[in-house]
């Protein structure tokens, strides 16, 4: 069988690409062919193997699309004689950008415009949450399958010894983590906000989030905040190494996440996978992916509740063991042998 | 043992006990929310990023030993000046346009929300009338 597929964007660090990037290894150890494509490539791209578009000769072939932004040169693609399978892995509600960046905002809504077209042009809708699958659903009238993202834990690093519970003289300092872009629809401001009441009840504790910044400018309100707020206590890291990463994952006490939307937020599962509880809101996808795993906090609960919640997550070693336990049971749902299937079934019932 | 659920509820319940004993803690999050301060500053916003000002010192290489690249991408700045002034130029001018147009156009809806509302608001103005930004 031959698949080809096409990113939006190819660029790094962007989790989309690095699934197209795991999926082509599944294909070719699949004994499948076909080639990787993307209607915007970074430079740094070009020793993945990732192709321009415009090379893209679609006869009688099967093309997979992970969809995560506007591409003009895509209509081909869905007008073209290809059977198309239209992955999403979502696209943010335009509003979360006109008051920080209008150009992004205008990207978003054109790209959500363009997911509706092509959903209804598709021969084959997947989402990567139940959440993205529905829209996709409301979009065509037709049904959509879930396929999560493809979670390969062997690529991770160890768990390694987690749950600090640094409250404790002699431990490390609590510390809190989130990771991922720092964009206005991921909420770090609420982040913030909720670890400095903990601060104030924890002055030891630290928070750091990581993730590369929507803009400088953006970044430097979130810094501005931090400081004014819990000074001292917040640190920002981006570019990561993926031992860094672990390191920042292994040194955690709680992963407290935020977000508003989330088509999935692979680092929850990250998360899980390093033995850190996790403490989110129940917006998007997010409940969907942390399940019974995690505390979901709701819109209800501020600032203050969620200090709390910290507090008590951090210092109750029994839940924190529990915490961990019904992770690992959660991760069993996003095996990668399980989600290699699903894919595998939904390309092989499209297969011209 | 206390399970995730509880402890929810529990955090729920001290933070209500807290509120009580600390009535400043109470603020809800979204009072200090980033966003909304952004929303309202967005006409404003997109006012002063009508006027477009490419700035040389953004343009860089991210490769590893980039400095060789970026000199001379810079230098091709230089040599294309001209024509980027042009070109700068005629996207302000849209840009501004535009923005005048909003800004009229906001001004207008405000005029007629007040007219709607009983108050005695300033006769809206047409955004033909504007003067040309």
């Amino acid at each position: 069988m031959k698949v080809n597929q096409i990113l939006c964007a190819a660029g790094f660090p962007d989790a989309v690409t690095n699934q197209m990037l795991a999926w082509r290894e599944v294909f070719k150890q699949w004994g499948w062919k076909g080639a990787d494509f993307g209607a915007r490539i970074e430079p740094d791209m070009r020793h993945h193997g990732i192709r321009p578009l415009r090379q893209l000769e679609a006869q009688d072939e099967l093309v997979l699309v992970h969809y995560s932004g506007y591409a003009r040169d895509l209509e081909r693609v869905f007008s073209g004689p290809a059977r198309t399978v239209l992955l999403s892995h979502n696209v943010t509600p335009e509003e979360w950008f006109w008051p920080v960046d209008p150009a992004d905002a205008v990207r978003c809504r054109l790209g959500r415009e363009q997911l509706h077209e092509f959903a209804r042009l598709a021969d084959g809708l997947a989402g990567v949450s139940s959440y993205n699958a529905e829209e996709l659903s409301e979009a065509s009238g037709r049904e959509a399958r879930v396929i999560p993202v493809l979670f390969d834990r062997s690529s991770l690093a160890s768990p390694g010894s987690s749950a600090n519970g640094g409250a404790e003289p002699g431990r490390p300092p609590p510390t809190i983590l989130f990771v991922g872009r720092l964009t206005p629809h991921k909420r770090q401001d609420l982040v913030i906000q909720a670890f400095a009441a903990y601060w104030r009840m924890q002055p030891e504790a630290r928070l750091v989030l990581v993730g590369h910044a929507l803009s400088p400018a953006y970044r430097q309100k979130l810094v501005s905040l931090a400081e004014e707020l819990a000074p001292g206590a917040v640190s920002f890291r981006a570019r990561l190494t993926s031992a860094e990463l672990a390191d920042q994952y292994r040194s955690a006490d709680v992963f407290l996440c935020l977000s508003e939307h989330e088509g999935f937020c692979i680092p929850i599962l990250e998360a899980l996978h390093y033995g850190i509880p996790v403490v989110a809101r129940d917006a998007a996808a997010v409940g969907e992916v942390v399940g019974d795993a995690g505390i979901l906090v709701g819109a209800q609960d501020d600032a203050q509740t969620i200090a709390e919640l910290l507090w008590i997550v951090v210092s109750d070693h029994e839940l924190r063991q529990e915490l961990c336990r019904r992770g690992e049971r959660r991760l069993a749902a996003y095996d990668h042998q399980l989600t290699a299937q699903r894919m595998r079934s939904l390309l092989a019932d499209l297969a011209p | 043992m206390r399970t995730p659920e509880e402890a929810l509820a529990a955090a729920r319940r001290q933070a209500q006990a807290r509120r009580l004993a600390e009535p400043e803690l109470g603020r809800a999050p979204s009072d200090q929310d980033l966003l909304l301060e952004a929303r309202e500053a967005s006409l404003k916003q997109l006012t002063r990023w009508a006027m477009i000002e490419p700035e040389e010192l953004e343009v860089y290489s991210t490769r590893r030993l980039g400095a060789p690249i970026t000199a001379l991408k810079r230098l091709l700045i230089r040599l294309l000046r001209q024509y980027l002034v042009q070109m700068s130029a005629q996207q302000s001018r849209f840009n501004a346009y535009v923005v005048g147009y909003l800004v009229a156009m906001d001004e207008r809806i405000r005029a007629l929300e007040e007219a709607r509302d009983g108050g005695a608001g300033p006769e809206p103005e047409t955004v033909e009338e504007l003067p040309h930004p």
